[in-house]
């Protein structure tokens, strides 16, 4: 259940198929991202493929007959009539076709009218139609897949196929659990079970029944049931990135930073291709500063330099005076620049003080306490607004219930602070989004005894790192899952409960309407670390930060009228 | 012979393009910035190798930096054990079938069509009189004209005949057509479409085709005998640009195993084994090294090939050249640093002794036992040493045709064959060692 793997072997096998000589790959834009996720452009190029082109591109017409043409799209209808047009007056010698998902027979039989001169040796469906992000980690790529609070129907049915998809790539059958209380999860479990029966046949010839191990489990749940994760400053590594820097396909653009060399413009993070991102990305920020001081102390010994190396700011220098050291690793200078920004990021905008508070708010209870540090900082100037409305959107949903609620009086203070219009609309989109009213679970612990006095101790004990406590809600779904004491009322099987709740799932698909996060793909890889034999894949319409969330908050909430925020009368 | 500290340096100073031998680092590095300077990704992995080998050269060896980086990059695979079911590939489709029914069912109209087509095609421009007149009869008599006299108006785009709009004929199906609906297919064109093996002219004639050198066609005549052409073309698309590739394709796959069998061969005398001597492993590597020289000569001759820049050919070109260029740095250039002829002795030695030992070892246990025997069975037969004469024995007849073998493989530099003869030689060396300890007790 590698999902990295399950694209590179369809990808790989494309490229064999087709025999040796010169090879052309035609995708179009979603395609190209889900090459690009598994494969950098060299590998691509040692398997012979020397060309990357476009579908939708109107570059003119050329004679390439001496070429071989990989095709690989998704079957949507306006790349069949595309590739249609491509056969008429086809530019390579021969084509082979691979559908990213279930191609009809019509469609079929219209490239086949257009195939005059009979260049397509092979049409296939492969089922490579997801973004492989990490071995256990999917994505679609989609900010802001609920539109008014249900489905974009172009979403809906691009999540349907994805997931179908995802199962036939690893070879999977699954019964598939939502989340009760969501409308948009019962809805996309409905579409995917239909897919699953239509696709039935296929599925029994080439999945064989496998009753030695309970049956996989795709659950499918609702970001709006944990609004808190994505809201959080992140101190491990991978996750760290994508908070402060933003990482799009495994890159991440630092073309921003002042004097940043230009091999660094845009940078690579993949831990297929980069050995230290892939033993680093679950790392502390902390951790990884220390491995780096330790590869630079190395060097200058050897420099007998009598440079100290002690902060960030030291090594990013001793590298740029140590060419060898450049010149050994680009991968290290790389992660060094990377590094560097993050750690200038953390104290421009006070990001430890900020990221202390949300831990807390998130965690424990003290609603006096807590609202007098959220003025503090609110009254700070080098935090960032961005992190002012992030903090005031944690109280609103951590204390929505609480007698003494100042949320209007913060939304002023945001307001007087100089707070964009968009952040503090962001603060009521997201009671609104995901409030009390719209959770199924007891998302803050109020309600379980247990995670009370658990809460009570933190308190009172101190926590181990205060920048750590939080874990995410989807930690408590998996862990009960696992131990198949996940509740058939709040998730129910779809078609009935055929024996497959009260058995514990080794093989487990979770899949968040809404985004997933680093921060649940690390759980997720601990969960997997821990109990031995279970597997669980995590897959999310896209994996968020705080920002693209914020934008995925909007979406939902357009064009709905506010009916759990009224009392917030002053925005 | 030479130290092998100096065999390291002359190997080092080579040119890997010309084989010329500059004798310093300096002096090959100025060679190839001046004679080879397109050669700037060669250059650059060549200067970083001088750079290491500078610095083993004066013992300023940074060996033990590269491993800290190494553990400190070093995956711990353990991490993702969980993942590490062998995965096979995912489910797939095939509708190939499907098509080429639904095409051929379409097609087999269009081929007797064309065929017919063909057949006439043939038999007009084969022995076609240049007189006008009396090519006008021998086309006529291929294929008779339809009578016009009933028809007024041009079938195709419906306009009156008239003075101006005369009545013209398809030379391929007889009908009737205006100038202006007329498509002109060049005779010489026309020649190679029937005859394949008359040399192709894949470019389009530079002249206007016009009814003196053309065949005059309809519309849909000249799609059908267009679209035989362009079938074919593409069946011939065999151009310099394809030899060319594969030829360079044709040494990868000759490196490629050449490459693991010096891995091997180097490893093995890392490991103190006697299979391959350091001879052989640097004729392997010459070897390689011809190889790399003949990919990189093919792949430049690749990009040097004519295309407007900015085409696909050129990108085509330039990717061909990117690749190999990739693969010669990253495959072939960065083979294992040989031991040198001091390390393997001191290896071998160690390797020796140990066997040494353990043979001591095994003797004195076996003594051991046989005084224990002794003891109980008293007093026996003295022992008498049997020196006999050993030249005869078929063992070592049998082990010296052996060692000739390797003599002719290693020669003609097959090393597959070195390794299985090697192991041959060593168990009958074996065999016979056991023989004669037999024999002594
Ligand atoms: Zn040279
Ligand atoms: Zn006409
Ligand atoms: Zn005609």
């Amino acid at each position: 259940m590698n999902v990295i793997q399950a694209v590179k072997l369809y990808i790989t096998r494309m490229t064999e198929e087709s025999g040796p000589g010169m090879k052309v790959i035609l995708m179009d834009k979603e395609t190209t991202s889900i090459v690009s996720m598994v494969f950098s452009q060299s590998e691509i190029l040692q398997k012979e493929v020397y060309l990357f082109e476009r579908i939708d591109s109107h570059s003119k017409w050329d004679n390439m007959k001496h070429m071989k043409c990989i095709v690989f799209v998704r079957p949507t209808s306006e790349n069949i009539s595309l590739l249609s047009r491509e056969l008429r007056y086809p530019k390579y010698g021969v084509y082979f076709i691979y559908f990213s998902n279930v191609i009809s027979k019509a469609d079929i039989k219209t490239l086949a009218e257009c195939d005059e001169q009979e260049t397509v040796r092979e049409v296939q469906e492969v089922f490579a139609d997801y973004l492989a992000v990490d071995r256990h980690l999917f994505s679609f790529n989609i900010v802001g897949c609920l539109q008014g609070r249900s489905w974009n129907p172009h979403h809906l049915q691009r999540c349907a196929q994805g997931l179908l998809a995802l199962l036939l790539s690893v070879k999977r059958r699954a019964v598939v659990r939502y989340e009760a209380a969501s409308e948009p999860c019962a809805r996309l479990a409905e579409r995917v079970r239909d897919l699953l029966r239509r696709e039935a046949v296929l599925i029994d010839n080439n999945i064989p029944f496998n009753g030695e191990i309970p049956t996989p489990q795709l659950l499918i749940i609702d970001r709006r049931d944990d609004p808190v994760t994505p809201l959080l400053n992140q101190w491990t590594y991978q996750a760290m990135v994508h908070e402060l820097l933003t990482i799009n396909n495994n890159r991440v653009s630092l073309a921003h930073l002042p004097d940043v060399h230009k091999d660094f413009k845009e940078v690579v993070l993949s831990s297929e291709q980069d050995e230290f991102y892939a033993k680093n990305l679950y790392s502390n920020f902390g951790e990884i500063g220390q491995t780096m001081k330790s590869l630079m102390d190395e060097f200058q010994k050897k420099a007998k330099s009598h440079q100290k190396v002690e902060s960030i700011a030291d090594m990013k220098n001793f590298v740029e005076t140590y060419p060898l050291f450049k010149k050994m690793s680009g991968t290290v200078t790389k992660h060094v620049t990377v590094v560097g920004e993050l750690s200038a990021s953390v104290t421009r905008h006070n990001l430890l003080e900020v990221s202390e508070l949300e831990q807390e708010i998130a965690c424990q209870s003290d609603h006096s306490k807590h609202l007098q540090r959220l003025k503090n900082l609110l009254s700070n100037e080098a935090v960032r607004h961005h992190d002012a409305a992030k903090l005031v959107a944690l109280y609103a949903l951590r204390y929505e219930k609480h007698a003494s609620n100042a949320l209007p009086s913060l939304i002023e203070a945001l307001k007087t602070r100089g707070v964009p219009e968009h952040l503090v609309k962001a603060v009521v989109n997201l009671l609104e989004y995901g409030g009390a009213h719209a959770r199924q679970s007891d998302l803050f612990g109020l309600q379980d005894a247990v995670k009370i006095t658990k809460r009570l101790f933190k308190g009172l004990s101190g926590v181990e790192n205060i920048y750590t406590q939080h874990t995410p809600l989807l930690k408590d779904t998996l862990e009960d899952l696992i131990k198949g004491k996940l509740r058939e009322n709040l998730y129910p099987t779809l078609g009935g409960d055929d024996g497959a709740y009260g058995r514990r799932p080794q093989d487990i698909f979770v899949f968040i309407v809404g985004g997933a996060t680093y921060e649940e793909a690390q759980c997720v890889h601990q969960i997997n670390q821990t109990y031995p034999g279970v597997r669980i894949v995590l897959g999310g319409t896209t994996i968020h930060n705080s920002t693209s969330f914020f934008e995925e908050v909007k979406a939902a909430m357009q064009g709905v009228h506010r009916t759990h925020t009224r009392h917030i009368r002053n925005v | 012979m030479a130290t092998a500290n100096d065999d390291e340096i002359l190997e080092g100073f080579l040119c890997p393009i010309c084989k010329a031998d500059l004798k310093s680092a300096s002096q090959l590095t100025s060679h190839f910035e001046s004679l080879h300077s397109e050669e700037q990704d060669v250059l650059r992995s060549l200067k970083e190798i001088f750079g290491k080998a500078k610095k083993i050269i004066l013992n300023n060896d940074d060996s033990d930096l590269k491993e800290t980086f190494d553990r400190a990059l070093k995956f711990s695979y353990q991490e993702h054990r969980y993942l590490d079911e062998e995965q096979s590939i995912g489910v797939s489709r095939s509708s190939t079938d499907y098509l080429k029914g639904v095409r051929s069912a379409r097609l087999e109209r269009y081929a007797t069509e064309t065929n017919k087509l063909l057949i006439r095609l043939d038999k007009l421009v084969c022995n076609m009189p240049s007189d006008p007149n009396q090519r006008k009869l021998h086309e006529q008599e291929v294929v008779p004209w339809l009578d016009g006299s009933s028809v007024k108006l041009c079938p195709n785009c419906a306009k009156t005949f008239n003075l101006t709009r005369r009545k013209h004929h398809c030379r391929l199906c007889g009908s009737i057509l205006c100038h202006d609906c007329s498509l002109f297919l060049d005779i010489n064109v026309a020649r190679a479409i029937v005859d394949p093996s008359v040399a192709q002219t894949s470019n389009p004639p530079d002249h206007e085709t016009s009814e003196k050198n053309g065949l005059r066609l309809c519309e849909h005549c000249y799609n059908l005998i267009e679209l035989r052409k362009q079938v074919q073309e593409s069946r011939n698309a065999k151009t310099v640009l394809v030899t060319a590739y594969e030829q360079m394709r044709s040494l990868m796959d000759k490196a490629r195993p050449d490459v693991v069998m010096y891995e091997k061969m180097c490893q093995s005398l890392f490991d103190g084994e006697t299979t391959y001597n350091l001879t052989d492993v640097n004729k392997m590597r010459g070897r390689i090294g011809k190889l790399a020289e003949g990919i990189d000569l093919l792949s430049k001759q690749i990009i040097a090939f004519p295309a407007e820049p900015g085409t696909r050919q050129a990108r085509l070109q330039t990717a061909i050249r990117q690749a190999a260029a990739h693969y010669i740095k990253e495959d072939l250039l960065s083979l294992r640093k040989l031991p040198t002829e001091a390390q393997i002795e001191e290896v071998r030695r160690q390797r020796y002794e140990r066997a040494e030992k353990q043979i001591q070892m095994e003797r004195e246990r076996m003594e051991r036992q046989r005084d224990r025997m002794e003891e109980m069975a008293g007093p026996s037969v003295s022992r008498v040493e049997s020196n006999q004469d050993d030249d005869d024995n078929p063992l070592l007849e049998q082990m010296n045709i052996i060692r000739e073998y390797i003599k002719e493989a290693r020669k003609e530099m097959k090393f597959e064959e070195v390794a299985i003869l090697e192991t041959n030689l060593k168990e009958l060396k074996k065999e016979y060692q056991l023989q004669k300890l037999c024999n002594k007790s």
